[in-house]
C-alpha cells in the first residue's frame, strides 16, 4: 500500500520538474491527440456520407434499381397493378449550381404526393399546416422548373423564394429554376445532411438529368411479411428488386481500409510516444535514486516504491491524456476537411461541414493514454524498485544490469521480427493481422538499437578520436556506456525515421507506379471530360454526336470514346454495383499492363472485342477472381448476362474496382450510348494546345465540359494523389517532435547521471566550450546511429506496406521504387532532430559550476 | 557491557560465520570472513578499521541492506538472513534505525516530515507520527526548524535531523555509519553526544562504525576489522590507543 507521504513525495517531485512533467504529458497529449483526431475525422465523414444517405433513403425498405435506370411505367404497375400505396418515384443525381459558385448539387426527383411516407423533411408533410407552403407547393407540382432548395443553402447564397437558380445539367446543357420554398429540417444533422439538395418534381428532374421516361429507382415501404416474389414477377429481367442498407453499407466498408491505414499510422505516433514516456519516467526515475535508495533503506518496501512511480505516471498519464483529448477534438476538425477530401477524391461524394464528438472515440482515446501511460511506466516503475538501499549503492548497477540483458534484448529482437516475417506468411485479407506483423518487425528492429549503439561506438571511436581529440574519444565511450539511457532515445528516434522512410518510399512507389501507369494508359494526346476532379464529381452525359463531330476536325487521327456507368452484379450482393469501363479502342495502343491475361493472341483489344471482360486488380481482389474463377454477371438491358473474364490489369483509378468491356459488346447489352469522356489521337506534329483551343472555340456541344491535354490530365491525377497523401505528411511530422523529445529527455538524464563526472572535467580544465562539444558530438552519434538503423527498419516498413497491406487493403500492386534521396533526408533528419535535442542540455550544461557538480553524489 | 541487575544484559544482535565477498568463487576475495560477534541488548559497541575493510559491509549486512555469502544473523530472535526481501524490509523498517555519514535526508520532504517517515511508512497517522517527532525534533534542539526542507540546514543540524528519523519508531538497535565522518570536529562531537544521550537514555543498542578514536572510550566494546576478521580490540575501550587505529 502507498502511504499518504509518498504520495507527498509524488506531488513534490511533479511540482518541482514542472518542465519534465510537461515533457511526459505532451508525449501522452500528442499520442492521445492524433488517435482521436484520426477516429473523430473518419468517424465523422463516415457519419456524414451515411447520414446523407438515410436522408434520402428516409424509411424505404425496399427499392427497384437497374443499371440503365427503371421506366416510369414499373411506377405505374407498382402502385396501380399491384396496389402498394408506399411507393414514391426518386431521380438522382448530380448539377452543379452556376449561380452558386458552381457547386455541386444533390438533384433529387420525387413525387410530392407519394412522398410523405418516405421523408419527413419533404413539404409534402407540411401542406396542409402552412399556407406559404401548401401554395408553393401547388407551384412546384402545376409548374415547370420549380425547385426547393435546402434553407442552409439559400442562407450562404443570400436565396429567397422566387429567386432563380441556374444549373448545369448532366448533358452540360443550362437550366434556369425557381425556387418555390425552403427545406428546413427540425434538426442540425438533417439540416448539414441536406444541404447540398435541390429538390424537384419528377418531370422537371428528368429533364434536368437528361433521363426522359426514366426513374433512378423506385422506393417501397412493404410490410412485414410481404411476398416480394409479387414484385419480382412484373419485374423486367434487368430490375431488380433490393434493400437501401446493401448498398451505402458496402459502400461504407470501402473506406474503411482507408480509415484502418490511418488508424495505423496514428498508433505509430503513439508507439513513438510509449519510448518517450518510457525516457521520461526512467529520466525521473534516475532523478531520484538517492531519494528512493534512503526510502528503500528506511523500510520502504518494494511493492511501494513501484507504487509510487507507476502512481505518479498514471498521474500525469490522466493529465496528458485528457489534454489529448482536447487536442483531439481541435486537431480532428482542421484535419476533417483532409480527411472528407480524399474520401470525396475516391470514394464518395461527402460534405463534413463539423466533427461529431463521439463517447466510442473519447472512450478509445482514454484506453489509449492510460494504457501507453502504464506500458511505458512499468519497466522504469521495476527499474526503480530494483534501486539498492543507500549505503549499497553502485551507480554502475543499473548499466551493468543494461549490458546482462543485451543478448536477450538482442535475441528478443530477432525472435519479434521472425514472428512478424512468419505472422506476414499467414494467407489472410486481415488488415489487423498485416499490421501486427508491421508492428513486430519494427518492434523487434527497435531493440536492435542497443547492439547496434555498441558495435557503432566502437566503429566510430577512432574516427572521432582522430576528428575531435580527446572528446571525440570520450562521447562514443559515453553513449555506449549509458545504454540504458541511450538506446532508448536512439530507439524512439530510429522508429520515428524508418515511419519516415517507410511511408515516403511506398508513397514514392506509389506515385512511380501511378505515373508509369498514366503514361502506359492515357495513349490519347487530349481529353474531354467532366470538369471534376475525383469520385464526387458531377454526372456527364457527353451525345455521342460529338464524338464525329470531333473526328472532322483537322489535326485529329482518332477519336476513342469511353463511357462509364455502375452495374449491378447480382453474384455480389453485399458489394456496391460495379463500374463498368467501356472504351472503343484501345487507347493505351497495347501497352496495358496485365497481372494475368489470357488471350489465346495474346492481344488482350482482340479479345475484349470477342466478348469476353477484362477486371482490374482491386476488382479481382475484392471478388476473389483468379484464372479457376473466371466469370461475372451483370445486370444488362436485357438481364443478367454471364461474361468471362479475361484477365486482371494493373488499374489505380478506384480501389472499388472496375470492369472493362469493350464498346461493340456493350452495345450488344445496353442501350445508353452516352459517352463519360473523349480522347483525341493526334496526328503527328499537331499541337495539343492547338486543338484544344479549336475544338474548345468551334465546336458545339462543348459547353460545360472540360478538354486538357494528356500532360494536365496526368498532373491533375498526381495532384489528387499528393492529396490523398497529404496527412501522412502531418503525421510523420509529429513523430519526429516526440522523438526529439525523446532524445532531448534521454540527455538530460544522461548529464543528470553524469554531472560529477562533468565537475570533474571541469575542474581538470575543460572549457564550458569543449562540454558543449562534447554533448554535440554525443548527440551526433545518437542521431546518426538512428539515422542508419532506420534505412533497414524503414526498408523493411515500406516492403510490408507495398506488398502485404496496400495489396489487402486495395487490391494494388505496387512496383518498388528506391531512391538516396529518402535515406539521406530522412538520415539528415535524426541527425537535426539529435543535436536540435542536444541543444538545451549543452547549453545548460555549460554553465554547469564546477564545485557543485563535484559535490553532486 | 550493559548490566541488569548484576547479570549480562540478553543478546540482541548475534553474527554466526558471516562472511561476504564481492568476488563470487573467490575466497581470498572475501571483505568479511567468518565474522562471528554477540552485542547484549542496550550496548554501545564500536567498530574501527581503515576505509575498505568492511565496516559498513557488516553494517549493511546487519541492517537486511545487503545479502551474505554465507552465514547467519540474527535480531532479537529473528535470523534475518533467512528473510526474504520484503521481509527484510519491513524487518528494518520497524526495528532497526540508521544513521549515514552522509545523511541522507530526503531533499523533498521538510524536516518535520523527514522524521516521521518511518512512522508513517508503516502506516501510522501523519497526526500521531507527527506528535512523536515533535518531541524528538525538541530533544535534538530542532523543534523550530520543523517545517525547513533540509538543504537550509547546517550539516550539523541534518545529522541531527537523521539521529531524530533513525530512533523516532524505537528500534531496537540503531545503526550508524561514521555519522560524524563529514562533519567538523566540534560539531561531531556535539552530535555524537546527543546520539550517544538518545540511544543510553532509551536503552537502545547502537553499533557505530567509525575512524575517530575519540569516541572509543565511550563504548562498552570495542572492535576492529582487519583482513575480512573481527577482532576485539581490547575489554577496557579506555586503553585504547589513538596509534593504533
Amino acid at each position: 500500500m502507498i502511504t499518504p507521504i509518498l504520495l507527498r513525495l509524488t506531488q513534490r517531485h511533479i511540482d518541482r520538474r514542472l518542465f519534465q512533467s510537461l515533457l511526459f504529458i505532451i508525449g501522452i497529449a500528442l499520442g492521445v491527440a492524433v488517435g482521436v483526431a484520426i477516429d473523430l475525422a473518419n468517424a465523422s465523414s463516415l457519419r456524414a456520407f451515411k447520414l446523407s444517405v438515410t436522408s434520402i433513403t428516409g424509411r424505404t425498405t425496399h427499392q427497384i434499381v437497374g443499371t440503365s435506370g427503371v421506366p416510369s411505367n414499373i411506377y405505374r404497375q407498382i402502385r396501380i397493378d399491384l396496389g402498394l400505396q408506399t411507393s414514391a418515384p426518386v431521380i438522382e443525381s448530380t448539377v452543379r449550381g452556376l449561380s452558386v459558385n458552381g457547386r455541386t448539387l444533390r438533384l433529387l426527383g420525387v413525387d410530392p404526393l407519394a412522398e410523405a411516407p418516405f421523408r419527413d423533411y419533404l413539404p409534402a408533410g407540411t401542406w396542409t399546416i402552412d399556407p406559404a407552403q401548401a401554395s408553393a407547393l401547388y407551384s412546384f407540382i402545376a409548374e415547370p422548373n420549380r425547385v426547393f432548395i435546402a434553407q442552409a443553402l439559400a442562407d450562404e447564397f443570400g436565396l429567397a423564394p422566387g429567386d432563380t437558380l441556374t444549373l448545369q445539367t448532366p448533358t452540360q446543357s443550362r437550366v434556369d429554376v425557381t425556387i418555390v420554398g425552403l427545406i428546413q429540417p427540425d434538426d442540425e444533422l438533417s439540416q448539414q445532411a441536406l444541404s447540398d439538395l435541390v429538390l424537384a418534381d419528377i418531370a422537371t428532374a428528368q429533364e434536368i438529368a437528361g433521363q426522359p421516361g426514366l426513374l433512378t429507382r423506385i422506393d417501397l415501404i412493404l410490410p412485414d411479411g410481404y411476398d416480394t416474389r409479387r414484385i419480382e414477377a412484373i419485374l423486367p429481367p434487368d430490375l431488380r428488386l433490393t434493400t437501401p442498407s446493401a448498398n451505402s453499407g458496402a459502400l461504407s466498408q470501402m473506406i474503411d481500409a482507408f480509415a484502418l491505414n490511418l488508424r495505423a499510422l496514428s498508433l505509430l505516433a503513439l508507439l513513438v510516444g510509449v519510448f518517450l514516456i518510457y525516457n521520461t519516467v526512467t529520466f525521473s526515475v534516475v532523478q531520484r535514486r538517492s531519494t528512493i535508495g534512503i526510502l528503500r533503506a528506511l523500510g520502504t518496501t518494494r511493492r511501494q516504491i513501484f507504487t509510487m512511480i507507476l502512481a505518479e505516471a498514471m498521474t500525469l498519464g490522466i493529465v496528458g491524456t485528457i489534454l489529448g483529448l482536447g487536442l483531439g477534438i481541435l486537431l480532428g476538425r482542421s484535419i476533417v476537411g483532409l480527411v472528407a477530401q480524399t474520401i470525396n477524391d475516391l470514394y464518395f461524394r461527402v460534405d463534413v461541414q463539423s466533427v461529431a464528438i463521439e463517447p466510442g472515440t473519447m472512450l478509445r482515446g482514454v484506453a489509449i493514454g492510460l494504457i501507453a501511460s502504464f506500458v511505458a511506466a512499468i519497466i522504469p516503475s521495476y527499474e526503480a524498485t530494483r534501486t539498492p538501499p543507500v549505503g549499497v549503492l553502485r551507480r554502475s548497477d543499473v548499466e551493468q544490469r543494461t549490458r546482462q540483458a543485451l543478448p536477450f534484448v538482442s535475441a528478443g529482437a530477432v525472435v519479434l521480427i521472425l514472428a512478424g516475417v512468419v505472422v506476414l506468411q499467414i494467407q489472410t485479407r486481415s488488415l489487423t493481422v498485416s499490421f501486427t506483423s508491421l508492428f513486430l518487425v519494427l518492434v523487434g528492429c527497435a531493440l536492435l538499437t542497443p547492439l547496434t549503439l555498441i558495435a557503432g561506438m566502437a566503429l566510430v571511436g577512432p574516427v572521432t578520436d582522430r576528428l575531435f581529440g580527446v572528446l571525440g574519444r570520450m562521447a562514443p565511450r559515453a553513449v555506449a556506456r549509458s545504454l540504458s539511457r541511450t538506446a532508448f532515445a536512439v530507439a524512439a528516434l530510429t522508429l520515428a525515421v524508418s515511419v519516415i522512410v517507410g511511408v515516403s518510399v511506398m508513397i514514392r512507389s506509389f506515385r512511380v507506379t501511378v505515373t508509369n501507369w498514366l503514361a502506359t494508359t492515357l495513349g490519347a494526346d487530349v481529353y474531354i471530360s467532366s470538369p471534376s476532379e475525383g469520385a464526387a464529381g458531377i454526372e456527364v452525359i457527353i451525345d455521342p454526336a460529338l464524338a464525329s463531330r470531333l473526328a472532322d476536325v483537322e489535326g485529329v487521327a482518332q477519336v476513342a470514346t469511353m463511357h462509364d456507368l455502375t452495374v449491378i452484379t447480382p453474384d455480389y450482393p453485399d458489394l456496391p454495383p460495379a463500374n463498368l469501363i467501356v472504351p472503343s479502342m484501345d487507347i493505351s495502343h497495347g501497352q496495358r499492363r496485365f497481372a494475368w491475361l489470357d488471350a489465346p493472341t495474346g492481344d488482350y483489344w482482340q479479345a475484349l472485342e470477342s466478348g469476353v471482360v477484362m477486371v482490374s486488380e482491386p476488382f479481382a481482389y475484392r471478388r476473389h477472381i483468379s484464372r479457376d474463377r473466371n466469370t461475372v454477371t451483370l445486370l444488362t438491358d436485357r438481364g443478367p448476362e454471364t461474361f468471362t473474364i479475361g484477365g486482371v490489369y494493373y488499374d489505380y483509378t478506384t480501389d472499388q474496382g472496375a470492369i472493362m468491356m469493350a464498346h461493340a459488346v456493350y452495345a450488344q447489352y445496353f442501350d445508353d450510348s452516352s459517352l463519360t469522356a473523349i480522347g483525341l489521337v493526334l496526328e503527328p506534329g499537331v499541337a495539343p494546345e492547338t486543338i484544344i483551343e479549336h475544338v474548345r472555340d468551334t465546336i458545339p456541344g462543348m459547353e460545360g465540359l472540360q478538354i486538357q491535354s494528356n500532360r494536365a490530365l496526368r498532373a491533375n491525377v498526381l495532384k489528387i494523389f499528393d492529396r490523398t497523401f497529404a496527412i501522412t505528411i502531418a503525421l510523420r511530422l509529429l513523430a519526429i517532435i516526440v522523438a526529439f523529445i525523446g532524445i532531448l529527455s534521454a540527455l538530460m538524464a544522461l548529464q543528470l547521471e553524469h554531472t560529477r563526472q562533468y565537475g570533474i572535467m571541469r575542474a581538470n580544465g575543460m572549457t564550458p566550450r569543449q562540454l558543449r562539444v562534447f554533448t554535440f558530438i554525443q548527440t551526433g552519434l545518437m542521431g546518426s546511429t538512428a539515422g542508419i538503423l532506420a534505412a533497414p527498419t524503414g526498408l523493411a516498413l515500406a516492403l510490408i506496406l507495398i506488398k502485404v497491406i496496400n495489396v489487402r487493403s486495395f487490391g494494388w500492386t505496387i512496383t518498388l521504387n528506391l531512391t538516396p534521396q529518402e535515406f539521406i533526408q530522412a538520415f539528415a533528419v535524426a541527425l537535426a532532430a539529435a543535436l536540435a535535442g542536444g541543444i538545451y542540455p549543452a547549453w545548460r550544461l555549460s554553465r554547469l559550476a564546477a564545485v557543485q557538480a563535484l559535490r553532486s553524489e | 557491557m550493559a548490566k541488569t541487575n548484576g547479570a549480562p544484559s540478553p543478546v540482541i544482535v548475534e553474527i554466526r560465520d558471516l562472511s561476504k565477498s564481492y568476488t563470487p568463487g573467490c575466497e581470498d576475495c572475501a571483505i568479511l570472513d567468518r565474522v562471528s560477534l554477540d552485542i547484549h541488548e542496550g550496548d554501545f559497541v564500536i567498530l574501527l578499521g581503515v576505509s575498505g575493510s568492511g565496516k559498513s559491509t557488516l553494517l549493511n549486512l546487519i541492517s537486511g541492506l545487503d545479502q551474505p555469502t554465507s552465514g547467519a544473523v540474527n535480531i532479537d530472535g529473528t535470523d534475518i538472513t533467512g528473510l526474504n526481501e520484503y521481509q527484510r524490509t519491513v524487518f528494518r523498517r520497524d526495528r532497526i534505525g540508521i544513521v549515514f555519514q552522509f545523511f541522507n535526508l530526503i531533499p523533498t520532504l521538510t524536516v518535520l516530515e523527514n522524521v516521521t517517515l518511518p512512522l508513517e511508512l508503516r502506516g501510522d497517522s501523519r497526526k500521531r507520527a507527527e506528535q512523536q517527532a515533535r518531541v524528538l525534533l525538541e530533544r535534538v534542539g530542532l523543534a523550530d526548524r520543523a517545517n525547513d526542507f533540509p538543504d537550509k540546514l547546517s550539516g550539523g543540524e541534518q545529522q541531527r535531523i537523521a539521529i531524530a528519523r533513525a530512533l523516532i519508531h524505537q528500534p531496537a538497535l540503531v545503526l550508524a555509519d561514521e555519522p560524524t565522518g563529514n562533519l567538523d570536529e566540534d560539531t561531531g562531537s556535539r552530535v555524537l553526544t546527543l546520539l550517544l544521550e538518545l540511544t543510553r537514555q532509551s536503552g537502545r543498542t547502537l553499533l557505530m562504525a567509525t575512524h575517530n578514536p575519540e569516541i572509543v572510550p565511550l563504548a562498552d566494546r570495542v572492535y576492529r576489522i582487519q583482513d575480512g576478521r573481527l577482532v576485539p580490540v581490547v575489554e577496557s575501550p579506555r586503553s585504547v590507543h589513538p596509534e593504533n587505529q
